[in-house]
Order: C-alpha cells, then sequence, then structure tokens
C-alpha cells in the first residue's frame, strides 16, 4: 500500500519559472521544451504552460474519471439501505462515501483545467462526457455488491495504481490517496463475497450469478486493444498502461484468487498460455461496450435521469449558498 | 441515592433494569433510524462535500446504534446479538421516537429534523452522562465527543437557511411545521423512568429533560425568528406509533437479511 502522505516534492514558483516552457518563448519552442521534458519523466503542474493538446487530454480523461467515481456511486447506493447487518452498513456507507470523495477530488482537478464542475455536469447529465461501462449496469442481489467492491474495483485499482506516476503531477498525487482508500475497498468486497461463499447453497449461488453476470463487463471495462504508438494519452505520460496491459494484469492477479473460492467463469477459452506468457480468452463483446458507453446501456438513462431530478432538487441549496457567498465578498 | 458507578446490574432492582433496557432501545433505535435517514442523502447531496459529510454522519450514528446495541444485548443476555435487535424486530416493536418517522423531505427536512434531534439528543446524553452503569457512562462520553461536531454542523445550516430569506426560508419554515410538533417525542416518558432516576442511571426525568432542551434552543429560535417547537401531542405515545414511511425503511433494511435470518451476511 502507498503511504498517501508520500507526496512528490513541488518545485517552488522560481524554479518552476525556471522550466523553459515556462519562459516566454514562441508557441513552438514553448511546445517542444515541454514534450522534452514530459517525455524525460517531467511532471507538470495546473501552474505550467502547456499545450492546448495536452491540457485538453488530462482534463479529458480525469473528467471521465470523476464521472465515473459519481456514477459509480449509483448502482451500489441502492443497497445503502439494504446492507443486511450494522457492520456491513458502516462499510458500504464509507466506501460509497469514498467514491464521493474522489469525485470531489478528481473535479478539483479537472477545474483548475478551466472547465468549472456545473458544466462538467451539465456535460455529464447530457451525454456529451462519458462514465465507465460498469456503472451503467442493474445490481440485482447483495452479491453484486461483493462482486463490485471486489472485482470492479479490482480492475480499476489495476489502472489507477499505474496512474500514480502520471506526467500531470495534481492527478498523480490524487491518485495516491485514491488508490489507498480503494485498496480498502477490495477487502471488504472481498470479505463480502468470501462471506457467501463458505455460506449457504443459496448464498453461494447468488455470488456465482452476480459473478457470471459481471465478468463481460469487467472483461470490456479497460477497453479494446489499441496500439501503444497511436495513442495520445500514452504519449504524454497521462497514463502508463496499455487497455491489454491493464486487462493481462488484472486477470493475472485475480483469476487464480477467484478460482481458489471454488468460483467458475463464464469463458471456456480463458487460460493462461504460459509459452506466450499472456492470458487468451473470448474476445469480448466490443459492440456492447461502444454501446454501453454511449449512454444506451441497461442502466444508462435511468441514472442520469436520477441525478438529473436529485439535482434539480437540490439547486434552490446551491443557488442559498451561492448567494451568500456573493453577499459576503 | 446514587449507587456506585459499576459494571454490573446487580444493584439495580429489577424494574430499574427493565427501564435500563428501555432507556437503550430507544436510545439505539433513534440513532439507527436517523442514520439511515442520513445515508439517504449518500450520493445525492445538494453539494459533494456535504454529500461527504453526511455520510459521516450517518457513520456516526449508526456507529452509536451498533454500541448501544451492544451494550444492550450484554444486559438482556438471551442469545441475541446486536445485529438481531438492530434487524430482526416487527415495526411495531421499534423505540424510536415520532420525530424520525417523518420520510426523509427536502434539504430543510433533514437540516430541521437533525438540529431539533441533535440539541434534544445532547441533552438526553448529558443526563445519562454521569450514569451509576459505567459501560453506559464510557459510552456515552465517547458519543458526546462526536455528537458536539454533528451540532455545529446542522446550527451552521439552521442559520444559513433561516437568514437566506427567500426560498430556503420558506422551505425551513415548512420543515419545522411538518417536524417541530413531534419534536419533543425525544422525551416521551419511558416505562419505570423513576426507577432509573433513582438508580443513578438517568439525572432527571424526562419532562425535566424536555425543558432543559426548550431552554437550551429557545434564544436560537427567537434570533432566527422562528416559532419554537409546540408542545407533543400524545407524548406517553412518543415512541409507540410508527409510520408508513418506517414501513418502507424497515422494508428495505430487513430485505437482504430476511432471505436467510439464519445465514451469516
Amino acid at each position: 500500500m502507498t503511504d498517501p502522505l508520500s507526496l512528490d516534492p513541488v518545485l517552488s514558483p522560481q524554479e518552476r519559472g525556471r522550466l523553459p516552457f515556462n519562459e516566454d518563448l514562441p508557441h513552438d519552442e514553448r511546445f517542444e521544451h515541454f514534450e522534452a521534458h514530459v517525455l524525460a519523466g517531467g511532471k507538470v503542474e495546473s501552474t505550467d504552460w502547456m499545450p492546448d493538446e495536452y491540457r485538453t487530454g488530462v482534463l479529458r480523461f480525469v473528467e471521465m474519471h470523476a464521472n465515473s467515481e459519481l456514477m459509480g456511486v449509483l448502482p451500489e447506493r441502492e443497497w445503502l439501505m439494504r446492507a443486511p447487518t450494522l457492520r456491513r452498513k458502516l462499510a458500504l456507507t464509507a466506501k460509497v462515501q469514498d467514491e464521493v470523495g474522489h469525485a470531489q477530488l478528481l473535479y478539483r482537478v479537472a477545474e483548475d483545467l478551466g472547465k468549472p464542475r456545473e458544466a462538467m455536469f451539465d456535460d455529464l447529465l447530457a451525454g456529451k462526457t462519458k462514465f465507465h461501462n460498469v456503472f451503467h449496469y442493474p445490481t440485482r442481489s447483495w452479491a453484486d455488491i461483493g462482486v463490485i467492491a471486489w472485482l470492479v474495483d479490482a480492475a480499476a485499482i489495476v489502472a489507477q495504481q499505474a496512474l500514480r506516476d502520471s506526467s500531470y503531477a495534481p492527478y498523480a498525487r490524487t491518485m495516491k490517496k485514491i488508490c489507498w482508500e480503494e485498496s480498502v475497498h477490495i477487502m471488504h468486497g472481498r470479505d463480502v463475497v468470501v462471506t457467501m461463499v463458505t455460506g449457504t447453497d443459496e448464498q453461494r449461488a447468488m455470488l456465482q450469478e452476480a459473478l457470471d453476470r459481471w465478468w463481460g463487463p469487467l472483461m470490456q471495462m479497460h477497453g479494446p486493444r489499441s496500439p501503444r504508438e497511436k495513442d495520445r494519452d500514452l504519449h504524454w505520460r497521462i497514463k502508463a498502461k496499455t487497455s491489454e496491459e491493464l486487462r493481462q494484469e488484472f486477470l493475472t492477479i485475480y483469476v487464480p484468487r477467484i478460482l481458489e473460492l471454488g468460483l467458475t467463469l463464464p469463458d471456456s477459452e480463458l487460460r493462461r498460455d504460459d509459452d506466450l506468457g499472456e492470458w487468451r480468452y473470448t474476445e469480448p463483446d466490443w459492440q456492447e461496450l461502444r454501446t454501453v458507453v454511449t449512454n444506451h446501456g441497461p442502466k444508462s438513462q435511468e441514472r442520469l435521469e436520477f441525478r438529473r431530478v436529485s439535482r434539480e432538487e437540490t439547486r434552490w441549496v446551491r443557488e442559498t449558498i451561492l448567494r451568500a457567498a456573493g453577499a459576503a465578498a | 441515592m446514587n449507587a456506585e458507578r459499576t459494571g454490573d446490574t446487580a444493584n439495580l432492582d429489577p424494574t430499574a433494569r427493565l427501564a435500563l433496557g428501555e432507556l437503550l432501545l430507544s436510545m439505539a433505535d433513534d440513532e439507527f433510524v436517523i442514520g439511515f435517514s442520513d445515508s439517504e442523502w449518500t450520493g445525492i447531496a445538494p453539494l459533494l462535500e456535504e454529500d461527504v459529510a453526511m455520510s459521516s454522519l450517518a457513520q456516526d450514528e449508526i456507529g452509536h446504534a451498533k454500541a448501544l446495541y451492544e451494550l444492550l444485548a450484554g444486559l438482556l443476555d438471551d442469545g441475541h446479538d446486536a445485529d438481531a435487535i438492530a434487524y430482526d424486530r416487527e415495526p411495531p416493536d421499534y423505540r424510536h421516537c415520532r420525530l424520525l418517522d417523518h420520510p426523509r423531505g427536502d434539504w430543510a427536512d433533514t437540516i430541521a429534523r437533525r438540529f431539533l434531534y441533535d440539541t434534544a439528543d445532547a441533552v438526553r446524553l448529558e443526563a445519562v452522562a454521569s450514569a451509576s452503569w459505567a459501560p453506559l457512562a464510557e459510552l456515552v462520553g465517547k458519543i458526546r465527543r462526536e455528537e458536539r461536531y454533528h451540532v455545529m454542523h446542522v446550527g451552521a445550516w439552521l442559520e444559513r437557511l433561516a437568514l437566506a430569506g427567500g426560498e430556503a426560508r420558506v422551505r425551513l419554515e415548512d420543515a419545522l411545521e411538518r417536524l417541530a410538533p413531534d419534536a419533543a417525542t425525544v422525551f416521551a416518558p419511558l416505562r419505570d423512568e423513576a426507577a432509573l432516576v433513582a438508580g443513578g442511571i438517568l439525572a432527571a426525568p424526562m419532562n425535566d429533560l424536555e425543558a432543559r432542551w426548550r431552554t437550551m434552543i429557545g434564544p436560537t429560535f427567537e434570533r432566527l425568528r422562528l416559532t419554537p417547537p409546540p408542545p407533543a401531542t400524545e407524548p406517553e405515545r412518543g415512541r409507540l406509533d410508527h409510520t408508513a414511511a418506517f414501513e418502507w425503511l424497515h422494508s428495505e433494511f430487513t430485505s437482504v437479511r430476511r432471505l436467510d435470518p439464519a445465514a451469516t451476511w
């Protein structure tokens, strides 16, 4: 686990000012200096000069991450009222609280790149920006709570750990805190899963049914293979790993842990190819992924509408606060 | 009259012991139900910052409920653990007060409910802080440290809404009109509470605590030009009759557990 407090040292404003791309040079020279800085592993702060392509790329990436944390609250939120013991109620409330907190941290990172929070909510609710595929699906039983907290969060953490070294320093710092909290969610999820797997036959069947249902979306979650050299997010070191690298890493860690519990996976092709050193699997349904992330998933519209309604119902509170802040200024 | 503070209840007569059970159950059920109301805001509060705060409040309250149910389970010692007490009763057997039987409502309802409950709870907690039964006194010491912040948080919101004028003020007044008539049910008399007072568990009868609470909140209501809560109707039934809103909540929080009450979840 990463100590969330072990943050990278931040350069003083004077030192940052001496970075060549922060000097008053013609645009193309600045661009070259910036690119060289980033490709050599240098970090970028929100106050640095940065090319539009970089700013837009980071903003799009962080905004989608923030949207996913925010929308990711809804599938689990439905079960907050149904947690079957006091301990589970406390753990699930804490977990969902963390997700809201992550959304808040990430929207702040994105805000610093120039897009107001309300504009990001507007775009999310208008379907102009996206959120992760896994949050477009229904939760059908308490077993889903275990599978989501264990495996969806695990698949996410595999990606997020690789973001702790993102070239955009405010994002990298935020990811250190988020990864630490996500690792706690995985323990909570695994505990729910193990309790059900070692419980009654009905509980075990409920868990297996949930796993079967979530496996497809989990395999799609990191996205289709794409050539490393064409990926601009990789070029700018906003992220570090390709979709396929992340999926392989997830399978390497979690397939043995799933099988060890006596659970099965609904893919007869799934196996480790020791010669190639990688996992073989049935090609995920990429058409389903495209359909789902463009808000045509089974729960996409219902969840967006739920957010629209709750945002409207609480608008008066935000307006009250803003008016008071305006009057005080 | 105060018995020496001790961890066993052997020095309590049977009536006081039963009354202690009633007291613990009423406090625990209050915290349990308001904790659920708070967590209904998780994910949809007006501001992300407030969303995180409401989840913290919910966890504090459920945590307090859990600790109080555990004390009760130890006192009753009849094979029911805290979860069984919390989840396995029928709606009429819950003993939370009528104030907490209203549906979640809007943000103004939430602020009104929390202000009325948190201030009343603070008076009640003070009255058991020196309980002769050590486990309760120790737990209440811990609970009071957290509840202080709840009162500060909700007090700031009450003031903000009351002074904002316009829609916020109107909504707050409407919420108080709905909720304030039930506020004093936090102090609904407990069966045999005289035995608790005599046994050194409760510092004063509930009636006196209600008067203390009114003295405490009076200046705030006056300063904000809000109508103070009226006396509760049928105070003796203040913890007995539950509404459809609670029946919905009960059907939710028992829905998974009832799939197999004997299973481990």
